[in-house]
Parts: structure tokens; C-alpha cells; sequence
């Protein structure tokens, strides 16, 4: 009797979630995995094509260079990433009056409204006039650097265009920042304390103590990174590069799928776009989750 | 003359604004284990850690095996410490935890397994090597934080309240062992803790601190026999001292015609004596602890109460009148400060 009565409790509870998860999120995702196999312009009702729309992809060139600049990007700048928010975390997580300063500056561009930061680097970017290019400026004679080079052209350039799109991210790790600085201060102050006593390095300590200490929260940050990595390339890569430069030098899979339905009408092409995209994620977070079961064995006090 | 182990001129410390420690004076002898007691808040915990740098002086020096230390990093002074709380690392099996210090010095890790094989062997641990802390109980735990503290053949030993997470029956089988490992290894060692009876039993000698002043430095006879101050008397001993005015309801038998008002006398609960002679007492309560009893006696009607120990089959009980005496030769005297009366 108790039981049912809770259960049916819970249920109660739970309903406004999942209705809202069935309603705005699985139902989409069922008809976009629908549409994945047919053709579909808005206009016409849709026409099943089986796997036609995955073989072209497969043949399409322009899907495979925004596949690759995804999986690049993803590679360099998840861990570059991580590697800001952890040396940001570990720098700061001590309580001194600068670093609550320090602190709040690391976390502010990450609450910056897309949209808006992605016009602020347009200007910090521009090769004329734009901040970025004048410091590289300094010291150097018409127009060039210090060291007479061409100062980078991020928005013309097809590899310094994905250098400022990494760029761009790097800056925006405000959580993973947050996450990290908790999960130090969570460390219990006598371990370091007595790897002080035995005279350990800085770089020990960080290898052999913190580190290790840390790797779960780690693991699954760049998990979550990893994920995200493939959808936060899109707004800079709209707004600041538009894509480009020639050949598609910053079309990731969102943008690909994102022109193919809104602006070339070719809903069911982009649907599978985004399927692959899906399946891409699933197959880093196995592998991420294989490696991080390995390291988050040991349990914390 | 005895080496100095470890000596303390003038040292003053203070946690954020707050003094805990004022110009303390200490010299612990080569070998020598010295037992830090006081309460809570006395600054036992910031000794420690100012003697292993974890903390710096605001005043004084710090000298080990006749070494100045005092600006030496935590690292360079050749101190081992057992934290309360063990501080052992929870990602490292008990054998790392061992050999940690001997590999971020380098030593190379087959001389430095030798080592801590050893060290675990003279705790009693050396089944537990390839255990994480979290696979070990409490007692476990204390042994590996131990061997990882001696491995390293330091010049002081610093424990800090070493045996308080463990159940009584523990402490006291750990209390012998310390003793034995001391008595073996003979390292100067400074043991703080805020129990009492393991400061008797441990020390060689011992330091009583009040309040960031050291309060008495003695063996542990000399604290138990002839405490240096009131605070002293009644912090060593349990059930504590009873004190009364000395010009009170109860004259020892044999003491002077003069006492001088404003002197206090201190007698422990087990020199008062019930019989047909002394004060008039009413008891008021009885605690029977096995063999012993402790009898609540109000004196002289509504008097202060005291306390006495008996043996417990011939204890009184509540409402019982009875007699309560001591001895002069019993009775310790402090004047108006606290402190105590030579000669009294």
C-alpha cells in the first residue's frame, strides 16, 4: 500500500520532466532521426530515401572537412581547455583578497551572451585595426611584427581562421574553472602539508598529490567538454568567421547541418548530419568513460 | 652533558591576529620523549607546527640537534610528523604512502621498497602494504601514517594527538607500543595530546601548556607530585584535585596554627580519609568505578563539596554522615596567583 502510494508520488513528481523531455526533446529527436532517412524541403512532404542521405555524406567533401575540423578542433581545444581552467584553478583556489578579483575575471567571459562575444572578437580579430594585431605589432615596421612577419590573418587565413576559433575558446571555461577550484578545495590541507615536511617539489606535489587526487573530476569534465566541444564551435564560427575562409577552413558539422537545413532546405541531408554527429559523441564519451572507470577507482575520504 | 634534541628560546606564534603562543622557553634532550599537555585552545597543535615549519615563529628560534632551523623550509629541517588525522593519501597504496618521502628525495624505489618493508615491519603493518587507505580501519591507518614517519630516519618526531581517533581498548594497546618503539629507536620525539593519562604513561618528560604559556616542565612524578600551579593540580589527575580555601571548613591533621588567608590547599581524591574523625560531611552522590568509588562529600553542612576515593566495598552512601580527614603531609599549597607554596 505505502509503496504504491509512494510510487504513484514520484511518478506526480516526475511527470512535468518528463513531459517536458518527451515533448522537447525525444520527440525531436525521433523525428530528426526520422528525417535522417528521407528527403524533405519544408515544402514537399517528406520522401523516404533509406540511406541514401548517409552515402552521400560519405561522398560529400565539404561534410568530411567539417568532420575532420570538428574532430581537430576538439582535439586541440578540449585540452587546452582544460589546461587554462586547471592552471586558473590552481592558481586561485587560495583564499587572498586578489585572487576573489582574479577569480570573478576568470568567470566573467563565460557569462557573456554568445552572440555578443562573438562580435567582441570579430573586433579584437580584425587584421587592421583590431587590438590583438596591433600588440603583435609593436616593435615592428609597416605592418609587420617585431620579428618581421605578417602578423596573423585570423580571418583570412584558412589555419590562423581555426587558430582564433580555438582562440576564442579558450576563454570561455568558466565552469570547468569553478568545478576544478571546488574540487581543490576539497583536498585535505594536512596531505600537503606533509608532502611539505618531506621537502616534495612543486611538480611532485602537482603529479603525485593533486593530480590523482583530482582525475575523477577531471575525467568527467572533459567528458562533458568533449561533448559540448562539438556544439560550441558553431556561434564563433557563424558570427566571426562565417565558416570560412576558403575551403570551408571553419565549417564544423553544426554550421554544415545548420546551412544545409536553413538556408539550402535540405532537412533530411542535415538531419543525418547531426546522426553522425550524435554517433561521434557517444563513441568519445565510451572511450573517455573506459578511461576514466581506470583512473576514478580509489575513493576519497 | 645530554645533547639538545630539540629547544625552543622565545617563540611566539599566532593564528591570522590571534597570539597562541608566548616567548616559550623548552629544551627537549637528544632521545628524550616529551609529552605536550593542556586543553583545547592551549596552542599544543601550533607548537608542532611551528617546530615543523608548518607555521612561522612571530618571535624566537627554533634550534634541532643544536641546528637553527628557524628559517629553514618545512622539507630541510628532518622532521617526521604523525597529523591527527593520519594525512595519509588516499590514492596511494599503504606501500607508496610509506615510500613517498624517500622518492621525492630521490632514493631509487627498490632501496626505498627495502626501507619501508622494514619500517612496516617495526609497526606491525607490513601486511597491509598494498592496501589503499580506505581498505584499512582506524588502528591500520595510525600503524601506516607511523611507518611513513620513521622510514625516513628523521632527527625529531612530531605526533600530534596521535592516538585520539582510536577506540579506548586501541589507544591503550597503541599507548604501549609508542612507548616500546620510543624505548627501541630512542628518536627525540614531541607527543602532544590533551589526555592525561597517556601523557603519564608516555612521557619522559612533560611540558603542560595553559593558554600558549608552558604552565610546568617535569617528569611525569614531578607534575603528579608536586604541581607547579592550581591549573596544573587540577588538570592532571582524574576525578581532579579538590581545593578549598585554606582557612576553610577542613584543617588537615598537622597542619600549622597560620595559614595565611587567600592560600588555597589542594588534596586528590584519594588522600581524603572517612572515619570517626575530621569534618562533618554529608555525601551526596556516589560513583562506583569497579573497584573504586568516588564519594561527592558537602562539608560542614552547606560547605563546598570534595571528593574521595574509597575502595567500594566500604563505601558510604548518599545522605550517609560521615567524617572526612587528610593528612598535612597530603596537602599541596598555593598562594593567592595559583601558584604553588614550597615548604608549606
Amino acid at each position: 500500500m505505502r509503496r504504491d502510494r509512494g510510487r504513484r508520488q514520484l511518478a506526480l513528481l516526475l511527470a512535468p520532466y518528463v513531459l517536458g523531455l518527451v515533448v522537447l526533446v525525444l520527440a525531436p529527436f525521433a523525428v530528426t532521426l526520422a528525417l535522417a532517412f528521407t528527403e524533405y524541403d519544408l515544402i514537399r512532404p517528406p520522401v523516404w530515401t533509406g540511406t541514401d542521405n548517409l552515402t552521400a555524406l560519405a561522398d560529400d567533401p565539404v561534410f568530411r572537412t567539417a568532420l575532420v575540423n570538428s574532430l581537430l578542433f576538439g582535439a586541440v581545444a578540449v585540452p587546452l581547455r582544460m589546461l587554462v581552467a586547471l592552471g586558473l584553478a590552481l592558481l586561485l583556489h587560495r583564499r587572498t583578497a586578489a585572487a576573489g578579483t582574479a577569480r570573478t575575471a576568470a568567470v566573467l567571459p563565460t557569462a557573456v551572451p554568445e552572440i555578443a562575444y562573438g562580435l567582441l572578437w570579430l573586433w579584437l580579430l580584425n587584421p587592421l585595426y583590431g587590438p590583438i594585431s596591433q600588440i603583435l605589432r609593436v616593435g615592428g615596421e609597416n605592418g609587420l611584427t617585431a620579428f618581421g612577419r605578417t602578423p596573423p590573418q585570423w580571418l583570412t587565413d584558412p589555419v590562423d581562421a581555426r587558430a582564433a576559433i580555438i582562440l576564442m575558446s579558450l576563454f570561455t571555461v568558466g565552469e570547468t574553472f569553478v568545478i576544478l577550484l571546488a574540487a581543490r578545495r576539497a583536498l585535505p590541507a594536512d596531505v600537503y602539508e606533509l608532502a611539505a615536511l618531506e621537502d616534495a617539489t612543486a611538480w611532485d606535489v602537482l603529479r603525485r598529490i593533486t593530480l590523482p587526487l583530482i582525475a575523477p573530476v577531471l575525467g568527467l569534465l572533459l567528458i562533458r567538454d568533449a561533448i559540448q566541444s562539438l556544439q560550441f564551435s558553431f556561434v564563433p564560427a557563424l558570427i566571426v568567421t562565417d565558416g570560412g575562409p576558403p575551403p570551408y577552413a571553419t565549417t564544423y558539422v553544426p554550421l554544415f547541418a545548420y546551412r544545409n537545413a536553413f538556408e539550402y532546405l535540405r532537412y533530411g541531408y542535415a538531419a543525418a548530419a547531426t546522426l553522425l554527429m550524435l554517433l561521434l559523441t557517444v563513441a568519445a564519451v565510451a572511450l573517455q568513460w573506459r578511461l576514466l572507470r581506470r583512473y576514478g577507482r580509489f575513493h576519497l575520504r | 652533558m645530554t645533547r639538545s634534541g630539540l629547544k625552543l628560546s622565545g617563540v611566539s606564534a599566532a593564528y591570522r591576529d590571534t597570539p597562541v603562543l608566548h616567548h616559550l622557553d623548552l629544551e627537549v634532550n637528544q632521545g628524550e620523549l616529551l609529552v605536550v599537555l593542556g586543553p583545547s585552545g592551549a596552542g599544543k597543535s601550533t607548537l608542532l607546527r611551528v617546530v615543523a615549519g608548518l607555521q612561522a615563529a612571530t618571535t624566537g628560534r627554533v634550534l634541532i640537534g643544536g641546528r637553527d632551523v628557524t628559517a629553514l623550509r618545512p622539507g630541510r629541517r628532518n622532521v617526521s610528523m604523525v597529523f591527527q588525522s593520519y594525512a595519509l593519501f588516499p590514492h596511494l597504496t599503504a606501500l607508496d604512502n610509506i615510500t613517498f618521502g624517500l622518492e621525492v628525495r630521490d632514493m631509487p624505489r627498490k632501496a626505498a621498497r627495502e626501507r619501508a618493508a622494514a619500517a612496516a615491519a617495526t609497526v606491525g603493518c607490513a601486511h597491509l602494504l598494498d592496501r589503499r587507505p580506505g581498505q584499512l580501519s582506524g588502528g591500520e591507518r595510525q600503524r601506516v601514517a607511523l611507518a611513513r614517519a620513521l622510514v625516513r630516519e628523521p632527527d625529531l618526531f612530531l605526533l600530534d594527538e596521535p592516538l585520539s581517533n582510536l577506540d579506548l581498548e586501541l589507544r591503550t594497546e597503541t599507548r604501549g607500543e609508542l612507548k616500546a618503539l620510543h624505548a627501541r629507536l630512542g628518536v627525540t620525539t614531541v607527543h602532544v595530546t590533551h589526555d592525561q593519562t597517556e601523557a603519564l604513561v608516555l612521557a619522559d618528560r612533560l611540558a603542560v601548556l595553559r593558554d600558549g604559556r608552558l604552565e610546568q616542565l617535569g617528569t611525569p612524578d614531578e607534575i603528579w607530585r608536586t604541581p607547579a600551579t592550581v591549573f596544573v593540580a587540577r588538570f592532571v589527575g582524574s576525578p581532579a584535585m579538590n581545593l578549598l580555601p585554606a582557612d576553610g571548613p577542613l584543617t588537615p591533621d598537622g597542619a600549622p596554627a597560620a595559614r595565611p588567608p587567600g592560600h588555597r590547599i589542594g588534596f586528590r581524591p584519594e588522600a581524603v580519609r572517612l572515619g570517626d574523625v575530621g569534618t562533618p560531611a554529608a555525601v551526596e552522590r556516589v560513583d562506583v568505578v569497579g573497584e573504586d568509588a568516588y564519594a561527592y562529600l558537602r562539608l560542614a553542612g552547606d560547605g563546598p563539596v570534595i571528593t574521595a576515593r574509597v575502595p567500594s566495598a566500604s563505601r558510604p552512601f548518599p545522605g550517609e554522615p560521615v567524617r572526612a580527614a587528610v593528612r598535612w603531609a597530603d596537602v599541596h599549597v598555593f598562594d593567592g596567583d595559583g601558584r604553588r607554596v614550597t615548604g608549606a
